[in-house]
């Protein structure tokens, strides 16, 4: 009698050519979706790994003359797609005339309204923020003392484009920043026109294209 | 003047995309493969897969190098057309859209085989016309999709093939732990070990198992970095095919069943391999092993058929897109009236391709059906052609259009060796022999050449031992030979001679298309320092 119906028969060979079967396609599959990076991937392997060290920690800054809203969405994507701790400053410059903790309704105010639409912001986009004001003599060392107190990895700062050469087209206190900073800064300048494609009412027949 | 460039395909097709697009292909063969090679090569199917199987690395391996230096949407018949030139370019992609007509309808008859362990309704060996309907119906709403432009989703065909592939080594594996018996093995070849004549028949149907490696070329184009992709991809294909066939063919002869067998025709107890192969039940043998396998069966025998018939339907729509988008390639070519170029106003697809190949197919299918359908046929069918029909016509064909096909492409890999040394090749097949040609460093493929002779070998079994394949096969040949020639002369081309083209030209920008920057510099470098070393002007 060759076979008998409905009884489990296991040998050495079956089990072995089983094991075969399974290590041989499982090990197949894997080798073939794991290629060897091409000179290109390992480049963006390499900036998005540059880019997580980047935004660690990231610390948006505001004042009065650093006008960073237009930026804060950009760092609450940022800071949520790579899970980054997220911190808006607002530094109140306080005159030489006044003592250093001299109360300035007018200018905390503002700096409440800033924090309070970067806090909107953040919590548009599905992320924690901290925020913090802060009164300093001199906007360039509060942020900078700042960002070594938080090991920040990153400074964003929002500046806009003035209406006429000053010897410092972002802003002395952003051109600054960004000279003596120990970390990567991002300065972001608000575009007057959207795009440079579009081509403002009366500049048609002005361009050579 | 205007700058605009030409409209690229996407190259949005991952690792898993080419290895799926293949895998939903040549994946489906086994499961009409398996029957078909039971029924002929009994005890010695084993062997047989393992013959078609080595052809078949060969095969793969040629594919491959190929497919990975010229990532082209033209697959055998572009190889063939760059190596040979013209003619031979057209005889290749004239059998490969044969195979891809029958890939249409003996797919589309094997699902349906398929979907009848559920719906024994449709069952062709008692129901043959409701069986002929379906599979007409099959064919003809793949036509009207395909028309229309709707395709299954490449996510849909990933997901289906992994399914499979899951669904196939649990089978074979649990199979093998649960039911092998070696002694069984041993007893069924010594036994049941065929005759010279169906051995050959055997080995010529077992390449049935491996016919669509097209595929992973004809995706090329839009392939992910295909010169390093494609050789994984390809690779792992060839493997995981190989190891299913033969793992299947040899569970198939050594399996102790868990259901018992039902007595044959005459009332005579019969061997597992011999109820999977008969003629009733050679269109669904995997589902019916499946269903065979010490507990896992008891599922099996709801899933397999139904994800059979899936993976057969998606491979029988790859039939259906691939021959127009062959026949699109040959006519940009111009070794097919550009008629075939032809792109339908309003869906924006090659209508004109698609009803003609899917036309073929359903004639295709009325031979297959005739037999069952009219006991004259049949007389007739058992008079000249040894009673064959139905799966078994068109596996002979299937299998004719792949040999004659697959031997041009060894060839076109030969000559590509020696007229085309400067592109760079990513992979390359093993086992080369080193020598100077014009100047040049080449080298011969040894396992090209072995190929060849495999490939022959199983072209000349399909002639000597399928009475329909042997003229059926040749006089489509014929017949598309007879439609180039009149083609060319009416527009006043060369008939045996190639057109001029600027290979060199073009090499640099498929290269740049397929974002292969590095090999398309190290090509650019090869052309130059030849050109040099002859004394000629750069490029």
């Amino acid at each position: 009698m060759i076979y008998q119906n409905a009884t489990v028969h296991i040998t050495i060979a079956g089990v072995l050519i089983a094991l075969l079967i399974v290590v041989a396609i499982s090990s197949t599959i894997w080798w073939m979706l794991h290629p060897p990076a091409s000179f290109i991937q390992k480049l963006a392997r390499e900036a998005a790994t540059e880019l997580e060290r980047m935004v660690g920690s990231i610390v948006v800054v505001f004042s009065a003359d650093i006008l960073s809203t237009h930026m804060m969405a950009l760092a609450a994507k940022l800071a949520r797609g790579e899970r980054s701790e997220l911190l808006a400053i607002y530094v109140i410059e306080v005159p030489y005339s006044l003592p250093p903790d001299a109360e300035m309704p007018l200018e905390e105010r503002g700096a409440l309204d800033a924090l309070g639409a970067a806090e909107s912001i953040a919590t548009a986009s599905g992320v924690s923020l901290r925020t913090e004001i802060i009164k300093s003599r001199l906007t360039k060392q509060a942020v900078l003392d700042l960002a070594k107190r938080e090991r920040a990895n990153l400074i964003i700062l929002g500046s806009f484009r003035e209406g006429k050469y000053t010897g410092a087209p972002l802003g002395r206190t952003i051109e600054e920043i960004a000279a003596d900073a120990k970390c990567d800064v991002l300065i972001g300048v608000e575009g007057k026109h959207g795009t440079l494609l579009y081509e403002e009412p009366g500049q048609a027949g002005t361009s050579n294209s | 003047m205007s700058n605009v460039r030409k409209p690229e395909l996407r190259r949005s097709v991952t690792p898993w995309g080419s290895f799926s697009w293949g895998y939903s292909d040549v994946g489906a063969d086994i499961f009409v493969g398996l029957g078909l090679v039971l029924g002929a090569a009994a005890g010695a199917s084993n062997v047989a897969f393992l013959f078609a199987g080595i052809v078949y690395v060969c095969i793969g391996l040629a594919y491959t190098e190929l497919a990975a230096t010229y990532p082209v949407a033209g697959g055998g018949q572009y190889f063939v057309l760059r190596g040979l030139g013209d003619i031979f370019g057209f005889i290749a992609g004239w059998a490969v859209l044969l195979d891809f007509t029958i890939d249409i309808a003996l797919f589309s008859w094997s699902c349906v085989d398929y979907l009848s362990e559920l719906l024994p309704q449709v069952g062709a060996p008692f129901h043959p016309w409701s069986h002929f309907i379906l599979v007409t119906g099959l064919i003809v709403g793949l036509c009207v999709l395909n028309i229309i432009g709707v395709r299954e989703s490449t996510a849909f065909n990933g997901f289906v093939s992994a399914l499979d592939v899951v669904s196939e080594t649990a089978i074979l594996s649990l199979g093998f732990l649960f039911a092998f018996s070696p002694d069984l093995l041993v007893h069924t070849m010594q036994s049941s070990w065929p005759t010279p004549f169906e051995f050959m028949k055997g080995i010529s149907l077992a390449i049935v198992s491996f016919v669509g490696l097209e595929s992973i070329s004809q995706a090329a184009e839009e392939t992910q970095r295909p010169a390093s992709i494609i050789p994984r991809t390809s690779t792992a294909l060839i493997l995981t095919i190989l190891i299913f066939a033969l793992s299947y063919a040899n569970l198939a002869l050594g399996m102790q069943t868990w259901h018992p067998i039902p007595l044959d025709a005459h009332g005579h107890p019969q061997m597992l391999w011999q109820w999977l192969g008969n003629n009733d039940n050679n269109g669904k043998a995997v589902a019916l092993i499946a269903r065979q396998v010490p507990y896992w069966g008891a599922i099996a025998a709801f899933y397999v058929p139904v994800l059979g018939a899936i993976l057969l339907l998606i491979s029988s729509n790859s039939g259906v897109f691939g021959s127009s988008r062959i026949a699109y390639a040959m006519a940009s070519g111009g070794l097919l009236p550009s008629i075939f170029q032809r792109i339908h106003g309003r869906y924006r697809t090659p209508m004109i391709s698609l009803l003609v190949f899917t036309g073929v197919a359903l004639i295709e299918v009325i031979f297959a059906a005739l037999p069952s359908l009219s006991p004259s046929m049949a007389e007739l069918y058992t008079k000249y052609f040894h009673g064959e029909g139905g799966i078994g016509f068109l596996g002979d064909l299937y299998a004719f259009g792949a040999a004659t096909s697959y031997s041009f492409v060894f060839v076109a890999l030969v000559a590509l060796r020696f007229t085309d040394p400067l592109s760079p090749r990513r992979f390359k097949i093993p086992i080369n022999i080193p020598m100077r040609f014009r100047g040049e460093r080449v080298e011969f493929p040894v396992v090209a050449v072995l190929g060849f002779i495999g490939i022959t070998a199983i072209l000349a079994f399909t002639l000597i031992t399928h009475p329909i394949g042997r003229i059926a096969g040749p006089s489509w040949i014929a017949f598309g030979i007879i439609l180039y020639f009149v083609y060319r002369k009416r527009k006043g081309w060369p008939l045996f001679r190639s057109r001029k083209r600027d290979w060199r030209g073009e090499q640099i920008e498929i290269l740049r298309r397929a974002g292969e920057l590095e090999l398309m510099d190290e090509y650019v470098a090869n052309v130059r320092a030849s050109d040099e070393r002859r004394g000629g002007s750069t490029r």
